[in-house]
């Protein structure tokens, strides 16, 4: 006996409450974070394929540049004001965005890389087959189509 | 000077220059010079392509013997119009034949130097187990008046096979000339009786009668009274001539007993006189008057005698008119066991009968089969004289083997021959004859019975070839003059089959293999072995041939590579003219085993070959996707390690 699928049960609400959560506990985090990951919420957004790739890679590449912003916030008493003054400095969020454009591109070219780098060995390795089977059928005369 | 091959036994040359036609009894004979002394005192007979020389008595006869041309060589040698030859060596006769100087000779004269002289020689003969078979005065030699006569030489032919009928006794007349057989010494002493009364008379009796009628006459008179009853002779000469010329063989004297003509004169042996009839049964128009005539008509005239027999006439004449109750029946019996038979086996069957009849008229009857008379043992010859130029003889003589009719007429006389003998060779004869294939049939049979006589291939044609070893040259000779020949047809086959011991079984039954590949690479086996056992001589033109015809077999390999090497070392084994290891070279089972197993290999890996190739042409879409999910997976590997290594540095600071 067949079982019934699974229910699949939408967590938008429950990623809305921590959202809501985190802007209303650390507005200064939020503040920050929203801004300097944004390219990658975006992405997020955008990315219909299953597992997000491309923001998958965006979102890590925004997050590592992250990292050095939010220790400043820290050091910084993490306050909306901080948040905010870190954000007006274009080197942080310049950073953060270029870092995402960067995943966004490495997300693009190394699909496109490895398949160029594959359909090449594949290439070779026929090459290296066909010659084989040239060898063979003039030493045994047999009868090949050549076909593949 | 004659070159060492054309030398016969080494030493003797023929001198095609000097013809010698008085010395050869009839047959060509040329001079003849033994080379190692010089000496030209030789004549060289020379030997029909179909009428073999005497194989037995060339064997036994290795001393010569006094009053007799013995044979001292016999072997080829190149013949007269450039033709191949064969021909046996004797002295030269001391003089003319006697038939060149016929005349009336004196009692003394006849006992002395032409009785005495040759019962001698006969006795000689056989005490080695020989008869002569051709004493005629055309074969008698005399160095000149009161010097002993010397018998001509007589083996050069089949016995008795120049023999005009008169010298013949009526049951060795009637046969076919090259049928008469070796017969026994008690025929040479009726023809050396016929020479006698010839030479006492100063010339031949019934010189003017066909052969036929010579037979005939004798038949129907008895021999003494059809040629010398009418004639005045001197009553010693009578009473020999009356005792060597009986009718029975066994009641003539024997050569020691001619070696004293009184105590020969002196015996008489008493023949009861053949029945005569009072009226004739005509035979094809032929009247005869008793039985043997009967017989000799019915021989003669196969199918008449059988009409006569089968509707009773002439069992109706033998009892009435012959007044022999017990002959006719005899003849009546042998029809009621005959009649029955129907259908294909009549025709056999009224040979037999006719054979069984002519047996029961003449206990003294040589066998007659079908119109062909002949005794057993001159088969052989009758077959090498009729092959290729009577095809209806040849016919009838297949029948006369099959039928082992030798065996039936044997059976019908088991008293006046070696009944035993003459059913193995009959049923030897007929297995020869059954034989399939290239080595079998008449072909081998021709020359099983006849060990001297050369192979009658078209391809030989221009060579004598009678021996095994004089094969290959042969066919080297032909092959080189026609590369399209085949070497071996049925008569080369034959003859090898019938000349060799042992050892080439195998290659000869498989020529008759029905599969034709079989077949033919017996022959190329069979030349090869021949090679190496009877003739270690490069053939140079036979090794083309044979690389010619076994390039499909180096076909049949299948590396490419190993092909052309084969063709190459083929091509040199072909210019040594050695057979064996050309042979060796292309059927090599180790070699075409571990060729073809590798060639298994090769095909199961050009299968994989194909079917991978196949995958990566079709592979294209899988490597795209394979290709992204890579390339995904790659990026977000690079990026986790950006993170991981920020925070490290973010830790570590």
């Amino acid at each position: 006996m067949a079982h019934p699928p699974k229910r699949q049960h939408s967590l938008v609400w429950l990623q809305g409450l921590g959202c809501g959560a985190v802007v209303t506990l650390a507005p200064g985090f939020a503040a920050l974070l929203g801004a300097l990951l944004a390219p990658g919420l975006l992405a997020l957004m955008l990315d219909r394929e299953p597992g997000h790739p491309m923001a998958r890679c965006v979102l890590l590449m925004g997050m590592a540049t992250c990292v050095p912003p939010i220790e400043a916030l820290w050091s910084s008493g993490q306050t909306l004001a901080a948040a905010m003054n870190l954000l007006g400095d274009f080197q942080v969020l310049g950073t953060a965005w270029i870092a995402a454009a960067a995943g966004w591109l490495l997300a693009e070219a190394a699909p496109l890389g490895s398949r160029l780098v594959l359909e090449a060995l594949a290439r070779s390795r026929a090459a290296r087959l066909r010659a084989r089977r040239q060898e063979l059928v003039e030493a045994w005369g047999f009868d090949s189509t050549g076909e593949e | 000077m004659a070159s060492p091959a054309d030398l016969i036994a080494g030493r003797y040359a023929v001198d095609l220059a000097a013809p010698m036609p008085a010395c050869g009894g009839g047959l060509s004979a040329f001079g003849a010079i033994d080379q190692t002394t010089g000496d030209d005192g030789f004549v060289a007979v020379q030997v029909q392509r179909q009428a073999p020389a005497r194989a037995f008595a060339l064997q036994i006869l290795t001393r010569p013997i006094d009053g007799l041309l013995s044979p001292l060589a016999h072997g080829r040698a190149p013949g007269p119009l450039g033709k191949a030859g064969y021909f046996v060596i004797c002295h030269t006769p001391p003089g003319m034949p006697l038939a060149a100087q016929l005349h009336p000779w004196p009692e003394a004269a006849l006992l002395e130097q032409f009785l005495r002289p040759a019962a001698l020689v006969l006795e000689q003969l056989q005490a080695s187990g020989l008869t002569h078979r051709a004493i005629r005065l055309n074969n008698l030699f005399q160095a000149g008046p009161g010097h002993p006569v010397v018998l001509g030489q007589a083996w050069a032919a089949p016995p008795a096979m120049h023999q005009p009928a008169v010298y013949e006794p009526p049951y060795s007349g009637a046969c076919l000339p090259a049928g008469r057989g070796a017969g026994t010494t008690a025929d040479d002493v009726y023809a050396l009786g016929i020479a006698l009364l010839s030479l006492a008379l100063g010339r031949v009796p019934l010189a003017e009668l066909d052969e036929v009628t010579v037979v005939r006459r004798k038949l129907e008179r008895g021999s003494y009274a059809a040629l010398a009853a009418e004639e005045r002779l001197p009553p010693a000469i009578t009473d020999l001539v009356r005792g060597m010329l009986a009718e029975d063989p066994e009641h003539r004297p024997t050569p020691t007993l001619l070696l004293d003509p009184a105590a020969a004169r002196g015996r008489r042996v008493a023949a009861r006189p053949p029945r005569h009839a009072q009226r004739p049964l005509t035979i094809a128009g032929t009247p005869t008057w008793d039985a043997r005539t009967l017989a000799n008509a019915i021989a003669v005239e196969p199918e008449q005698g059988l009409h006569a027999l089968r509707n009773g006439t002439a069992e109706l004449w033998l009892r009435r008119e012959l007044g022999d109750a017990g002959l006719a029946s005899r003849i009546e019996d042998l029809l009621r066991h005959r009649l029955g038979e129907t259908g294909a086996e009549e025709t056999r069957s009224d040979a037999i009968l006719t054979m069984r009849a002519v047996s029961l008229l003449d206990p003294l009857a040589p066998l007659c089969w079908r119109g062909l008379n002949m005794w057993p043992d001159g088969l052989g010859p009758v077959l090498a004289a009729a092959q290729d130029s009577d095809p209806s003889s040849m016919t009838k003589l297949e029948e006369l083997i099959v039928t082992e009719a030798i065996s039936q007429w044997a059976g019908g006389r088991p008293d006046r021959c070696d009944f035993p003998m003459l059913r193995v060779e009959a049923r030897q004869n007929r297995a020869w004859l059954t034989t399939r294939g290239l080595a079998g049939g008449l072909p081998r049979l021709l020359y099983a019975l006849n060990p001297l006589l050369p192979c009658l291939s078209p391809l030989t044609a221009t060579r004598w070839v009678a021996r095994l070893t004089e094969v290959l040259p042969a066919l080297e000779e032909a092959v080189a003059a026609n590369p399209k020949l085949r070497p071996i047809d049925p008569h080369i086959a034959a003859f090898i089959a019938a000349r060799t011991e042992r050892g080439l079984d195998g290659e000869l039954n498989a020529l008759s293999a029905p599969k034709a590949a079989i077949a033919e690479s017996a022959q190329y086996r069979l030349l090869a072995q021949m090679q190496a056992r009877l003739h270690r001589q490069p053939l140079p033109a036979l090794a083309a041939w044979l690389a010619e015809q076994t390039r499909p077999m180096v076909q049949q390999w299948y590396n490419r590579a190993r092909r052309v090497e084969l063709e190459q070392r083929l091509g040199e084994l072909a210019q040594s003219g050695l057979l064996a290891p050309m042979l060796a070279l292309v059927e090599d089972p180790i070699g075409r085993n571990a060729d073809a197993q590798a060639a298994q290999v090769a095909a199961a890996e050009l299968a994989r070959i194909e079917e991978e190739l196949a995958q990566i042409a079709a592979g294209g879409p899988q490597r795209t996707a394979q290709g992204l999910r890579f390339g995904q997976e790659l990026a977000a590997g690079v990026g986790l390690t950006v993170l991981a290594a920020v925070l490290a540095i973010a830790a570590l600071s």
